[in-house]
């Protein structure tokens, strides 16, 4: 298999008024080439730590992160490895700084020292493949909040990383904005290949990845697919967490006595589900 | 009775800065006392702007604001004995919390009225009482809460001034799905231990589907909709038009009953869901 991104072992301690706390603990976790990698937990949890553990803002405390067989302790590649794991955060109005839109997008591969045409082309790719290009001479203060965050992630994009990060790029946006940003992860996943990572704390953003993992306490403590992951719907709200609506509803619908199939997230396929399940009621 | 009346509120920000979709534009609505009104609307809809005139923060370019049937800007050097009447808590409120402890946090409102003594600490303790805040917490400095409980303490601090209409202002953003419930029930507790009037602006159709009564939609700073839940959320390509969306468990029902499946269209709960697929499975069951 080819992993990206090697986390072995990996402890983060720091120190809060004399108490060493452990963000991170002993935790590792390979995450695959191309992969779609949601990471779910609540505040506190530790997914913040982990995130910026992956592109060496965080250096593991003990145990190694390895991306694309280069450790993060490795001073020498510091700047090679942020251009190879991008991250995005929570509030775009922290992560925008120029006055137009293309130029906060030329920002990070000019300071990679690109060729001037070079950096052209790359920002008009990195805007296309947002859905941003129409708006490149735009101020970004004018921008919704859905558009600002995709002109932070167009910023990664034209660095050509291998893998971006994204820690909870949704909180504050509306559920337009919400849709947008899920749209084009899909879309630079699927199409551009690239590796995404993203820690939200809606579970609907879950259900198209390919991998879900749960963090508690410092911990990963559980990992699977999002079928397999939601399942176990008592054990996510133990850990302050919650399933998908459609989940809650067809849990809810077998405990009072329908035999739904709960193995589906979608819409589409919870109205299946039920509808077949009604279906075997009359034979 | 009508508690708050909203009479052609229009709003105008300098014409120098701000985009002109963030104004309010003719807006007219009645609120009953004792309702739950939920405010969705897209980012830059107008909602924030629109819910900062009900308390007097800002003024209206033209139309009025009346409380009880009088004009809050009747006698503008008054205006803020409006604020204790109708209490706003903002977006993010913790980055408001400013005291030593989190009792003066939540005192201050109160002690700003003019509230003193044994009163204002039966208020205090009351009020966390209702939202679940522990004695041991009162000494403590908010700043060494978590984002979550320093939330609730925000939160306590409006609702300390006992104002007889509430207004949240997304008071969920941000936080983890616990949070958000925890949240949610602060609200409900404290709508039930009081006759306050609520009105909330949330981006959850699905928390303002079990929550409201009523739901007011704004779209480009204009009132779209303002009607019952049942009303509102039986629009899905109206409010999909406006970014908006129906709760999920009404999309899957649409869904069943575009698959031939005879089940109503006026379901927003899991709870209604189950009820409704119940009957359905008994009406079979007995044909």
């Amino acid at each position: 298999m080819d992993n990206i991104i090697e986390i072995k072992n990996v402890t983060y301690k720091y120190t809060d008024e004399d108490k060493t706390v452990a963000a991170v603990n002993r935790v590792s976790l390979n995450i695959e080439r191309g992969s779609f990698t949601v990471i779910l937990g609540h505040n506190g949890s530790g997914k913040s730590t982990l995130a910026k553990l992956l592109n060496g803002l965080n250096k593991p405390t003990e145990g190694e992160v390895i991306v694309d067989g280069i450790n993060t302790k490795d001073e020498k590649y510091e700047l090679e490895i942020k251009r190879r794991v991008g991250m995005v955060f929570q509030n775009p109005d922290n992560q925008l700084i120029a006055s137009v839109v293309e130029e906060d997008v030329a920002f990070g591969p000019e300071n990679l020292g690109i060729e001037p045409q070079e950096i052209r082309k790359r920002v008009d790719d990195a805007l296309k493949s947002v859905g941003m290009y129409e708006f490149r001479k735009s101020a970004p203060h004018k921008l919704s909040g859905g558009q600002k965050q995709r002109v932070a992630i167009a910023g990664i994009i034209a660095m050509t990383p291998s893998c971006i990060v994204l820690d909870e790029p949704t909180a504050m946006l509306d559920p337009k904005g919400r849709s947008e940003i899920i749209n084009t992860l899909i879309h630079l996943n699927k199409d551009k290949k690239i590796t995404v990572i993203l820690i939200t704390h809606y579970m609907e953003e879950a259900e198209t990845a390919d991998r879900v993992i749960v963090m508690n306490d410092g911990e990963i403590i559980d990992d699977g697919t999002p079928k397999t992951v939601f399942k176990n719907v008592k054990r996510l709200k133990e850990v302050g967490l919650d399933v998908p609506q459609t989940t809650e509803l067809l849990y809810a619908l077998n405990q009072n006595g329908f035999k739904v199939d709960t193995n589906v997230i979608s819409v589409e396929d919870t109205a299946a589900a039920i509808a077949a399940a009604l279906e075997d009621k009359k034979d | 009775m009508t508690i708050l009346e909203v009479k052609g509120l229009t709003h105008t920000y300098s014409e120098s800065s701000a985009a002109v979709t963030d104004a309010v534009n003719d807006v007219s609505f009645g609120i009953e006392k004792g309702e739950i009104i939920g405010i969705i609307g897209h980012t830059g809809s107008g909602k924030s702007t629109l819910v900062q005139h009900l308390n007097g923060l800002l003024k209206p370019t033209a139309g009025t604001v009346l409380f009880k049937d009088e004009d809050i800007w009747k006698n503008p050097k008054e205006i803020r004995k409006i604020r204790s009447k109708v209490g706003l808590v903002f977006q993010y409120p913790e980055y408001q919390l400013f005291e030593e402890t989190v009792y003066a946090d939540i005192a201050f409102g109160p002690k700003n009225m003019g509230v003193s003594g044994d009163e204002l600490d039966g208020r205090v303790r009351e009020i966390c009482n209702i939202i679940g805040i522990k004695d041991e917490y009162l000494e403590k400095s908010p700043f060494d809460l978590s984002g979550g409980e320093k939330r609730r303490v925000a939160i306590a601090g409006v609702m300390a001034m006992k104002p007889e209409v509430i207004v949240f202002d997304e008071p969920t953003a941000g936080l983890d799905p616990r949070g958000r419930e925890d949240v949610m029930n602060i609200i409900k507790n404290y709508r039930e231990a009081s006759d306050a009037t609520v009105i909330i602006i949330s981006h959850s159709m699905e928390d303002m589907a079990a929550l409201a009564d009523k739901i007011l939609v704004m779209n480009k700073g204009k009132l779209e909709l303002f009607d019952t839940v049942e009303n509102v959320f039986s629009q899905g390509e109206r409010l999909r038009a406006m970014g908006l969306n129906v709760p999920i468990v009404t999309r899957i029902f649409a869904e069943l009953i575009r698959r031939g499946i005879n089940l109503p269209e006026n379901v927003f709960t899991v709870e209604a869901a189950v009820e409704a697929l119940k009957k359905l499975k008994e009406e079979d069951g007995n044909a």
